[in-house]
């Protein structure tokens, strides 16, 4: 059953993840990075993360990929010109991913010997998580609310319209 | 049954699309969207371990990125409106000011 | 003298019963203040600036005062302000120290700085950046006093440079003009000459001895070879010659008369260039265990004194003839300290200080009137229309031609006796004191003779220049007043009333001096002066065309003179121009072929190489994902085959 349900997520990943690169409309890729996310969420969830895998549908396919759509919408961003491309290097691009992929897999799959087994000795718990981040990280998450403080006072200075644009 | 080994493949596959997606891509904000599948990508592969070594740093940093990715996604998508109101596209082959 | 007695009599000399605590500084301190403030202040009002730095001067001035009267008979106050630093057992303090020498110098520099402050706002009136005039004044007068109080080495050093800096300063106040800021330069750079020396001796000092306080250095001093104390004596008379203008670096006194006259007076005639008599009074105990340095003290000085005074005799320029003459009177000085009798090198410091700061200023005064005009073949007659500088440049004439009971013949007279008596302490002078004191005679008659042709050539006669010459302001005739009258009276109350030779006993070697003489007697031994004065009136007064005559006689001895021995012009050709080429040749070939070559060949090289790179940098972030993968890609195969 879990292995079933695991190919199955797997497999809408992959599918969408292709969508969103291969989709010409940009609104079009955006949907498809949605039901990527909602995926990864589900694999999360699967992996006993639930804290991880709320926060994936909150924040990712909520909150980000809403602006993103949003900013789609705003700059109404027409199709894609078809790329007049080298198609060489379009599959070389392609090619080098694929070699990437391998190479990759390679390295893993010989690294670990000993076929790891998954544990469940402690699961990704709201509890758990909690506990941790507010006592053995805490100070990386007081830092990262700072960063986010950051990004949110840059964010309005760059997009922000200069006075002496306006009139 | 289910291993490591396969969420790690789903990973790197999921890595690579987003990598494959970034260097064919021409629109600013599709890039900006394949940046964001390798970093979920990592997620997968950060929260296998976390699973595997039967502890919770693995989901902490994954917590961590998802921090990152939202304050890029802010960051990233401001940058990409002022260049649209600069260049009046979003088409990372117009923004090539750099090169002389 | 023994090797033992004079170490213990340096022992002796510099143990004093030493009262803690006193705040010294605050003498110094005034002045730096004043420096501040007449800049700040002067800046929105340009007035007030000398108000405010004479004021400074004059509450400095009242300190000292207090503190000379508190000093106790053979003690000496200090005030250990921090510790500056130690390593290993070294350990140099931020050190004031007042004791009698310091007294009567600090007396010397307020004093005579108040009057000279109060001079300048008369005669800087008219001058656009006088705030910037004051502020030096203030800061010069705050360096002296650190070179004074200072009670060891180092900080001495500090005043000693710090003296320097105003000095260059000052001369190159008008910096507008060229010349005046090359005279600056010069100042300053002659200076470093003599200040390396310095720095050597205060080396060597600390490395054989372990201190640099005065009083430590009394107490340690004795045990080391004679060729160390000669080479210590004589890297410290280097640093002296370069401050105080002697013999071979007195070269930038006449041009440092390119600042305005006050500064003159001030920094290079009664305070300043008496640093290295200071110095050398300081480290008597030093000199008196290197009878070889003091002969060589001695006969620098006697060049310097010598070839200074016939070089003062053609001078057309008023202020050059002082400028001369005080070097002149500085090698006076050095004769007297290189004679042993360092007090009398103090009297003479003190009463020198007394009528060449009043000359100066005088002749300050006759180029205000004349309006910057400073040849003397210009003035003549100015007696009628200015009489109180005309009366008080006569009397400090008079009392540096050592005239009886003027200031300069007891210090004059001094010196020569201790000229004479100077083979008792040193035998190697035994054989060269009367000689010695028959030049120094010889001297004396110049210094008689030219004075009193400036005097005649400018007060005298009737006018002939071309402007309109008055009497200056009060604020300028009333230190001029002061001057002359301590010019006039100021030798015979430290002689015999207030006692110099007493008051410094404590701190200097003071030997057995003659019975005070009647005033006949002294009238009579003022003979090289009566001498000097009655020839140049007789000359520049009744038979006028003889100087001309004398002049003409043996043109290249006048041409020598006139052109002052030539010494620039040596310099320039011994050390200036090779040391020119030299650094056009480090210019030319180290700079600009090795140096600059390797650095613009570096840069050809980056250069190339950028053009050849700058092909892959398309500026598409497409094409740099991909590298950026491939990269990746490859780092993993590597790590694949390993």
């Amino acid at each position: 059953m879990e292995t079933i349900v695991f190919y199955l997520l797997a497999a809408s990943i992959v599918f969408t993840g292709v969508a969103v690169v291969a989709m010409r409309n940009p609104i079009h890729s955006a949907l498809a990075l949605v039901c990527n996310l909602i995926g990864v969420a589900a694999i999360f969830a699967s992996l006993q993360a639930h804290f991880l895998a709320t926060v994936q549908v909150i924040v990712y396919a909520g909150a980000i990929m809403v602006l993103v759509i949003f900013v789609i919408m705003l700059l109404n961003i027409k199709e894609e010109k078809p790329a007049r491309e080298r198609f060489l290097l379009l599959g070389g691009v392609v090619l080098a991913g694929f070699a990437f992929f391998v190479a990759l897999s390679f390295v893993f799959l010989h690294q670990f010997q000993v076929t790891p087994e998954l544990t469940d000795e402690i699961t990704g718990s709201v509890a758990n998580i909690g506990r941790v981040l507010f006592t053995k990280y805490v100070f990386p998450f007081e830092a990262a609310s700072l960063l986010i403080m950051a990004a949110i006072v840059g964010s309005i200075m760059i997009a922000k319209t200069k006075r002496r644009e306006v009139s | 049954m289910v291993s490591v080994n396969h969420y790690l493949i789903l990973s790197l596959l999921m890595f690579s699309i987003g990598v494959t997606g970034f260097v064919i891509r021409k629109n600013a904000i599709v890039v900006f969207m394949c940046v964001e599948l390798m970093l979920n990508a990592v997620n997968i592969a950060f929260v296998a371990f976390a699973r595997m070594h039967g502890n919770l740093d693995g989901e902490i940093a994954v917590f961590m990125v998802m921090v990152v990715a939202a304050a890029e996604a802010a960051v990233g998508l401001a940058i990409i409106i002022a260049l649209f109101r600069n260049a009046k596209s979003v088409d990372t082959d117009d923004a090539a000011e750099l090169r002389l | 003298m023994e090797h033992s007695t004079v170490v213990e009599s340096a022992q002796h000399l510099t143990h004093h019963v030493t009262t803690q605590g006193a705040a010294l500084g605050i003498i110094a301190l005034l002045p730096l203040v004043g420096s501040f403030l007449a800049f700040v202040i002067g800046k929105k009002n340009r007035d007030s600036a000398g108000w405010i730095a004479t004021l400074a001067a004059a509450l400095s001035f009242g300190c000292v005062l207090n503190y000379f009267f508190a000093l106790p008979e053979g003690g000496a106050f200090e005030h250990r302000v921090f510790e500056w630093f130690s390593a290993g057992n070294i350990s140099v303090d931020f050190l004031f120290r007042f004791d009698q020498l310091t007294a009567v110098m600090c007396l010397v520099v307020t004093g005579i700085g108040s009057l000279i402050h109060l001079y300048s706002i008369g005669y800087m009136a008219e001058d656009e950046s006088r705030h910037r005039f004051f502020c030096y004044l203030n800061l010069f007068l705050f360096s002296m006093l650190l070179l004074v109080l200072g009670g060891n080495l180092l900080v001495l050093f500090v005043g000693w440079e710090g003296v320097g800096l105003c000095s260059y300063l000052l001369i190159g106040f008008w910096f507008k003009n060229l010349s005046f800021a090359a005279a600056g330069k010069k100042a300053f750079i002659v200076n470093r000459i003599g200040d390396a020396g310095f720095l050597l001796a205060i080396f060597l000092i600390l490395l054989n001895f372990g201190t640099i306080d005065f009083v430590e250095l009394g107490q340690r001093i004795g045990g080391a070879s004679t060729e160390l104390y000669t080479l210590i004596a004589l890297c410290l008379f280097v640093g002296a010659t370069g401050k105080s203008a002697q013999i071979p670096l007195f070269v930038w006194l006449p041009d440092a008369m390119a600042g305005p006259t006050p500064v003159s007076a001030l920094i290079h005639a009664a305070t300043m260039v008496t640093a290295g008599v200071y110095l050398l009074a300081r480290m008597h105990y030093l000199f008196v265990l290197a009878p070889l340095a003091m002969v060589v003290v001695c006969t620098v000085a006697l060049l310097t004194s010598l070839v200074a005074a016939l070089i003062a005799l053609v001078q057309n320029d008023i202020k050059k003839v002082l400028a001369y003459s005080t070097v002149s009177q500085l090698g006076f000085m050095f004769l007297a300290a290189g004679a042993g009798a360092y007090w009398v090198a103090v009297f003479h410091l003190v009463t020198h200080a007394f009528f060449k700061a009043c000359l100066f200023l005088g002749s300050g005064s006759v180029i205000h009137a004349c309006h910057h005009e400073q040849d003397m073949r210009e003035m003549g007659g100015l007696g009628k229309i200015m009489p109180w500088t005309a009366a008080t440049y006569w009397i400090s004439t008079l009392a540096i031609a050592g005239i009886a009971p003027f200031a300069g013949y007891y210090s004059k007279h001094h010196i020569i006796t201790a000229l004479q008596t100077s083979g008792e302490s040193n035998s190697l002078m035994l054989a060269y004191g009367e000689c010695f004191a028959t030049v120094a005679t010889v001297v004396a008659v110049l210094t008689a003779f030219y004075m009193t042709r400036s005097a005649c050539m400018t007060f005298l006669g009737s006018y002939r220049g071309h402007s309109h010459p008055h009497e200056s302001p009060k604020t300028m005739v009333l230190p001029l007043v002061v001057l002359a009258f301590l010019a006039f009276v100021g030798g015979y109350l430290l002689e015999h009333q207030l006692s110099l030779a007493g008051y410094l006993h404590s701190v200097l070697p003071v030997h057995a001096h003659g019975e005070s003489e009647g005033f006949l007697a002294s009238l009579l031994h003022s003979w090289p002066g009566f001498l000097g004065v009655g020839l140049a009136l007789l000359l520049y007064t009744k038979l006028t065309v003889v100087p001309a005559k004398l002049y003409g006689l043996v043109p290249p001895v006048s041409k020598l003179l006139a052109d002052k021995f030539y010494f620039d012009e040596i310099y320039d050709f011994l050390i200036v121009k090779p040391l020119y080429l030299f650094s056009f040749g480090l210019w030319k070939g180290a700079d600009q072929a090795v140096i600059d070559g390797s650095v613009n060949g570096t840069a050809a090289v980056v250069d190339m190489t950028g053009e050849v790179v700058r092909v892959t940098e398309t500026g598409q972030l497409r094409h740099y994902g991909l590298f950026m993968f491939a990269a990746g890609v490859f780092i993993t195969i590597f790590y694949l085959i390993l």
